[in-house]
């Protein structure tokens, strides 16, 4: 006789990748939507993860509805590997999923970033998971996201421009800094998220595929391969980078990429790479070891096609 | 100097999370009890927050936290999304419920009287200091009523729709697996009413009471009058696979009604706010059922907007975002002084053919491009 407990599976004290599988299912629809709508925000029911609301709670959500057993897995935090909350990320991910993690980016198959985009180029066989502190772009001029969405559904973004305008007219030049917003595809405009106006150019026609969450506010939108992204600009003042002119890294010799800047006493400045991962591999290979480093996005500070 | 492979930071998580473990000591089941037993408000309050009514895990949660609340909040929540949904309750009629606690503000007496029932509003807030000094406090004994008061006290809601004074209820049946839910689909606005209420009856105390204070004491265009306070012990009736439903066990509620007067096409009528929640919380459902009816009235105050009060009311969205600033934000902050000094030799490239009318300021700069 065949018993209940033959027809079901083994009980386990949570599901794999922990979500359950209706939340699970849930990611999934909203992230097609949102990769068939390019830059549109797309909202989900967005569960509670046991970890706090703004540490990374949406990018988790997409991280581990799509982390496989042969997933290789590289969780970053301001660029760096082993910032506090990016270790505690990438510890929760392996214990979830049993996946592999890697400082390296090229090794990587699934990259969840705080606030950058490594400096090695990504390919079409990486994804990109962006947490995501507020996914409104147009949450300056609007506070309330039901008069947000009203505008984005008619393109009304003379609002924004106009915040530009302002800028540019009262402080000299535009004064937005990170999370610049950024036209994709022609019709939505996106934030970002907080990453420097560096990475922005990274997204635009990228091979990879890019999935921003936002856990608390609850939205999930994409950028697909091949697809335009345009920060907002006018036609006589261009959009422009960070400058990373004379910044050499303390550790590594690198220049022209995008660095942090470490404050000294006697009022000067030292500089390292902000992606921890890629200055790694340089430095091990600055000691005599075999390393292979990718193509980067910038070389010399300047933007490669 | 040999580059340290990046894994600093496990090592710091892991031993800060051992000193705040060690600190609290062993948690035993017994110390999970005790808590249960002595802090019933505290662990209904982290039940209502949470929305999952289960005391032994609210207390754990507490135990766990040492008492942080919006971890144990958190705790529970993040407990909770992982559990299946197996069945629907039948919906609670708090009048048909056992009531030990039902009062109203708007009448001296109403039918089913005054039930004062368990509650610290009349007593003196003396410390009882003695007990520190080895003496223990041992509470008053009840004297029983001669006539109990009555198991499940009407509705004064019902009596008011009598008097045509409030628009009839809408006893619409509804299956309750329909009913919009909250946790499972995200809230969008105008929200469902079946949105508004859950979100209340999770809300955060604190922040519930501060908009609903603020709407009482004159911001808002509300005046509330209590119509009705209950605490109840209501039966959750689960429905039988045979047809029927079962009573699979009680769990305590409070429910707050307000009426306001407010105007329909010129004519003066009453309107009911209402909050319910999971567990004793007078003070949350009072100013809950207050924002209720303030919300979508004409006013500028924020709690005249639903989306204000739903959003800023959620107890781990809010704590989570505050305490998230407390994570590293050098890159934005790199990406703002960038800003800040001008851009440097970035700024050549641009073509300012005419410069901008207005001087630069610089006071302004550096407010816009902080994150």
């Amino acid at each position: 006789m065949t018993a209940l407990r033959d027809l079901v599976r083994p009980w386990q004290r949570y599901s794999y990748g922990f979500l359950d599988e209706s939340a699970k299912r849930a990611v999934r629809r909203g992230l097609l939507k949102a990769i068939a709508i390019p830059g549109c925000q797309i909202s989900y029911a967005s569960r509670e993860m046991p970890m706090a609301r703004g540490w990374g709670t949406g990018g988790l959500q997409v991280s581990l509805t799509l982390v496989e057993p042969e997933s290789v897995v590289k969780v970053i935090d301001q660029g760096a590997d082993d910032g506090v909350n990016a270790a505690n990320i990438r510890s929760f991910i392996a214990r979830a999923s049993g996946a592999r993690t890697t400082t390296d980016t090229l090794e990587a198959t699934l990259i969840q970033s705080r606030h950058r985009i490594p400096e090695e180029r990504l390919t079409r066989n990486q994804l990109l998971v962006l947490q995501v502190p507020d996914p409104e772009p147009l949450r300056a001029v609007v506070p309330d996201i039901s008069v947000a969405r009203i505008m984005h559904a008619d393109a009304d973004y003379g609002l924004m421009w106009l915040k530009l305008y302002e800028q540019l007219v009262q402080a000299g030049r535009v004064t937005q800094s990170s999370s610049y917003p950024s036209l994709v595809n022609g019709r939505h405009i996106m934030s970002p998220s907080p990453i420097p106006r560096w990475d922005t150019p990274k997204l635009h026609q990228a091979e990879n595929l890019t999935l921003l969450s936002a856990g608390r506010e609850k939205r999930l939108y994409a950028v697909p391969p091949w697809t335009d992204v345009k920060p907002l600009e006018f036609s006589d003042v261009a959009f422009k980078v960070e400058d990373q002119t004379g910044r050499v890294c303390e550790r590594t010799g690198a220049t022209g990429q995008f660095m942090n800047e470490m404050p000294l006493l006697d009022g000067t400045s030292t500089f390292e790479l902000s992606d921890a991962g890629f200055a790694e591999k340089l430095a091990r290979r600055r000691a005599g070891e075999a390393v292979t480093i990718g193509p980067t996005y910038y070389v010399d500070g300047e933007l490669q096609p | 100097m040999a580059y340290v492979a990046a894994r600093g930071g496990e090592t710091a998580i892991k031993q800060a999370e051992c000193l705040f473990r060690e600190a609290l000591g062993s948690i035993t089941e017994e110390r999970v009890c005790e808590i249960q037993r002595s802090l019933p408000y505290l662990v209904d309050r982290v039940m209502g927050e949470a929305s999952l009514y289960a005391p032994d895990l609210a207390a754990l949660a507490l135990a766990q936290s040492g008492g942080e609340l919006s971890e144990a909040v958190l705790l529970l929540r993040a407990y909770r999304t992982t559990q299946p949904r197996i069945a629907y309750a039948a919906p609670i009629a708090l009048d048909r419920q056992l009531t030990v606690r039902r009062i109203s503000a708007a009448f001296k007496d109403v039918p089913g009287g005054q039930v004062l029932g368990p509650t610290l509003d009349y007593s003196h807030r003396t410390l009882k200091t003695e007990v520190l000094a080895g003496q223990p406090f041992t509470p008053t004994p009840v004297t029983p009523a001669e006539k109990p008061s009555e198991r499940a006290p009407p509705a004064v809601a019902g009596w008011l729709r009598d008097q045509g004074l409030v628009p009839p209820a809408d006893d619409t049946e509804q299956d309750s697996g329909d009913i919009p839910d909250l946790t499972r689909e995200p809230v969008l606005f105008p929200a469902p009413r079946a949105h508004t209420l859950q979100a209340l009856a999770r809300s955060d105390t604190g922040g519930t009471l501060a908009l609903g204070y603020a709407s009482m004491r004159g911001y808002g265009s509300v005046h509330p009058t209590v119509n009705e306070v209950r605490l109840c012990e209501a039966d959750v009736m689960m429905p039988h696979p045979k047809g029927g439903h079962f009573n699979a066990g009680r769990v305590r509620v409070s429910e707050a009604e307000v009426v306001s007067r407010a105007q329909v096409d010129g004519k003066p009528i009453l309107k009911l706010g209402f909050a319910a929640t999971l567990g004793w919380n007078e003070v949350k459902t009072i100013a809950a059922a207050t924002l209720d009816l303030a919300m979508n009235t004409a006013g500028a105050h924020p709690a005249n907007e639903t989306e204000f009060v739903l959003y800023h009311t959620e107890p781990i969205e809010s704590a989570g975002f505050c305490l998230h600033f407390k994570l590293p934000h050098y890159v934005t902050f790199q990406s703002a002084l960038d800003v800040f000094r001008g851009g440097g030799a970035a700024a050549d490239e641009a073509s300012p053919e005419e410069p901008p009318d207005v001087a630069p300021d610089d006071t302004p700069v550096l407010e816009e491009a902080l994150p």
